[in-house]
């Protein structure tokens, strides 16, 4: 009997199935780019084309390649490619790029992708959610995935994408589901709670730490913080562990520092920072440095960049909400005798003495700026953040590397202090002592 | 907010200050805000636009704003009429007018909007995503502070 049912539902189930894959009611012109496959509603696709010889506009965001006349209409254009930080080949001037004019409300404007494959037909219940820890592309702006022909293609949602509006404040649901699934803001939060010991010593020491230099210990420097509390301990009499003054935590934190603060990096740091990053993606170099200080590590970086990428477009945002020490970057001089050579052909000599070159000074923007506040920086390729994190309490400990996540593109890095370790995952550590680079992975 | 900005704005506000006031001004620790702030009654505020996005708001209480246009005018303003209100834009227009100048000789294009004057009792000007520079001034009439919100353009 129960053979028999099993044997009758069966067919029942496939003969549902096929009829769900056959009724077509959504159909989405396919195109790829960076070698994937996407989707877009037809709907809102008013016509393909190839166009070449945008109208560059100054100003506008980097992914707007410009605009163009199509039949006497004016219409932006925009990069896709540029926009999610995909790969993308330069083509020369002459060459036609593929062309998707989409319409949206009254709007009318150009994408350009890869390649634009065909029409494909789908049924609108085959359409699957999509995975909140997906690549490349902010899962807010995907509508869903479906698979056709063996193809997997993901559709994007171009009204959220392109759309005038400001987002609600309240999240799209797709957004709150990536917020539940994240895989790093749940880790940070684990991470980075105030470590505690039963040592009521090295308890008391965290406390001092942080009142008298707001200096937090947490997972980012733990490690460090209980090798140095052995050592500290060993080499002082019992009754006098304790800090009791500022002095005594600027000593403890002696061993803290990483090397080349408060100077140049020296030729062999240098080539050991650069030898821990990753390859530059593109031809532009995006970074962020929170906590320049008086901007010695901006300048040594910028430098560094520059000789590495001699073609390259360097831009750094430098910020520190110490004012004082932020006013003198910008116009920093330097003695002779305290610049290593390498930086020499990078420099020009003043009234005072040394200063960077117009090129080295261009590519960086030294703000006043409180990364406790938002922060405005673009999508970065590097986050340079040495002994900055760990000067900071948990709590902003924990918000300043959900920023770092954030504005770190895929393949990017953040540079670390020596003695710190970026406790999230889905983060590579390349390098040995003293850099700790960490590379996001995908 | 990038550091070249900072001195043209702190510059010309104590400049213009002194020379209309004719009277010693101090100036204050500057610091940073994010969070909504509350304005003291009278608020003059200046938009920037070109390499950059922003705006400038002068803040200042009611009896502050008065005994300004008074000072400025040579007579005594007692309410919140049409000329005082326009002095208070005038200054301002002065101030945000030199350090865009000022800004002008360092390679740095600015333009600006025309002033606009609110005055009003208990508001508060909220852009959370904008991170404000505070110059606060005390003067004989009183304390005003320039709150300069500008952010390079992506």
């Amino acid at each position: 009997m129960s053979v028999q049912t099993a044997d009758k539902a069966q067919p029942d189930a496939r003969d549902e199935k096929k009829e769900r894959a056959d009724k077509v009611d959504f159909k989405m012109v396919t195109f790829s780019l960076g070698g994937k496959e996407y989707g877009i509603d037809i709907m809102n696709v008013k016509e393909i084309a190839n166009a070449s010889r945008f109208t560059y506009v100054p100003n506008a965001a980097p992914f707007v390649r410009g605009v163009y006349n199509l039949r006497g209409d004016i219409i932006s254009i925009i990069d896709l490619r540029t926009m999610f930080h995909l790969p993308a080949e330069r083509k020369n001037d002459d060459s036609l790029e593929s062309l998707l004019i989409l319409r949206i409300d009254e709007h009318v404007f150009g994408i350009i992708v890869d390649n634009i494959d065909k029409v494909v037909g789908v049924s609108r219940a085959g359409i699957q959610p999509p995975h909140p820890i997906f690549g490349d592309i902010n899962v807010k702006y995907i509508k869903g995935i479906i698979e056709n022909q063996g193809k997997l293609f993901i559709i994007l949602n171009v009204e959220k994408l392109f759309s005038l509006k400001k987002e609600s404040d309240a999240p799209p649901p797709v957004a709150r589901l990536a917020a539940a699934f994240a895989p790093q803001a749940p880790a940070v939060d684990q991470a980075i709670v105030p470590v505690t010991d039963g040592n009521v010593n090295a308890d008391f020491i965290m406390e001092t730490l942080f009142a008298f230099r707001r200096f937090g210990v947490s997972a980012i420097n733990d490690a460090w913080f209980r090798a140095r509390f052995e050592e500290w301990s060993s080499t002082r009499k019992a009754t006098d562990v304790q800090l009791k003054e500022p002095g005594e935590a600027d000593e403890f934190l002696s061993t803290f520092y990483s090397p080349c603060n408060g100077e140049l990096w020296s030729e062999e740091y240098s080539a050991a920072v650069m030898a821990a990053l990753p390859p530059a993606q593109s031809k532009s170099v995006n970074v962020w440095n929170p906590g320049c200080g008086k901007g010695y590590e901006t300048y040594s970086l910028a430098c560094a960049l520059r000789l590495a990428y001699p073609e390259a477009r360097i831009k750094i945002w430098a910020n520190d909400s110490d004012l004082l020490a932020i006013s003198m970057a910008a116009n920093m001089v330097f003695s002779a005798e305290n610049v290593p050579e390498m930086y020499r052909d990078l420099m020009v000599q003043g009234r005072n003495g040394l200063t960077f070159n117009q090129t080295v000074r261009d590519s960086i923007f030294f703000e006043f700026h409180d990364v406790m506040n938002s922060n405005p920086v673009p999508p970065v390729d590097l986050i340079l953040s040495r002994d900055t994190v760990s000067f900071l309490s948990t709590a902003d400990q924990r918000k300043l590397l959900a920023d770092f996540n954030e504005k770190t593109k895929l393949g990017g890095a953040v540079i670390l202090g020596a003695n710190e370790r970026l406790p999230m995952d889905g983060w590579n550590r390349t390098g040995g002592e003293p850099v700790s680079v960490y590379v996001k992975g995908a | 907010m990038r550091v070249e900005y900072i001195n043209p704005f702190v510059e010309s506000a104590f400049n213009v200050m002194r020379e209309v006031l004719n009277v010693d001004v101090k100036r204050g620790e500057l610091y940073l805000k994010s969070t909504s702030m509350p304005v003291m009654g009278v608020a003059a505020i200046v938009g920037l636009a070109g390499d950059v996005e922003g705006r400038v708001l002068f803040d200042m209480d009611r009896p502050t704003a008065l005994k300004i246009a008074s000072a400025m005018n040579g007579e005594d303003i007692t309410t919140m009429d049409d000329l005082a209100k326009a002095t208070i834009t005038e200054l301002a227009n002065m101030i945000t007018a030199q350090a865009v100048t000022k800004l002008h000789e360092l390679g740095f294009r600015f333009d600006l909007t025309p002033p606009a004057i609110f005055t009003g009792d208990n508001m508060e000007v909220s852009n959370q995503d904008v991170e404000a520079l505070i110059v606060p001034m005390e003067t004989p009439q009183g304390k005003v502070e320039i709150n300069v919100a500008i952010r390079e353009r992506a």
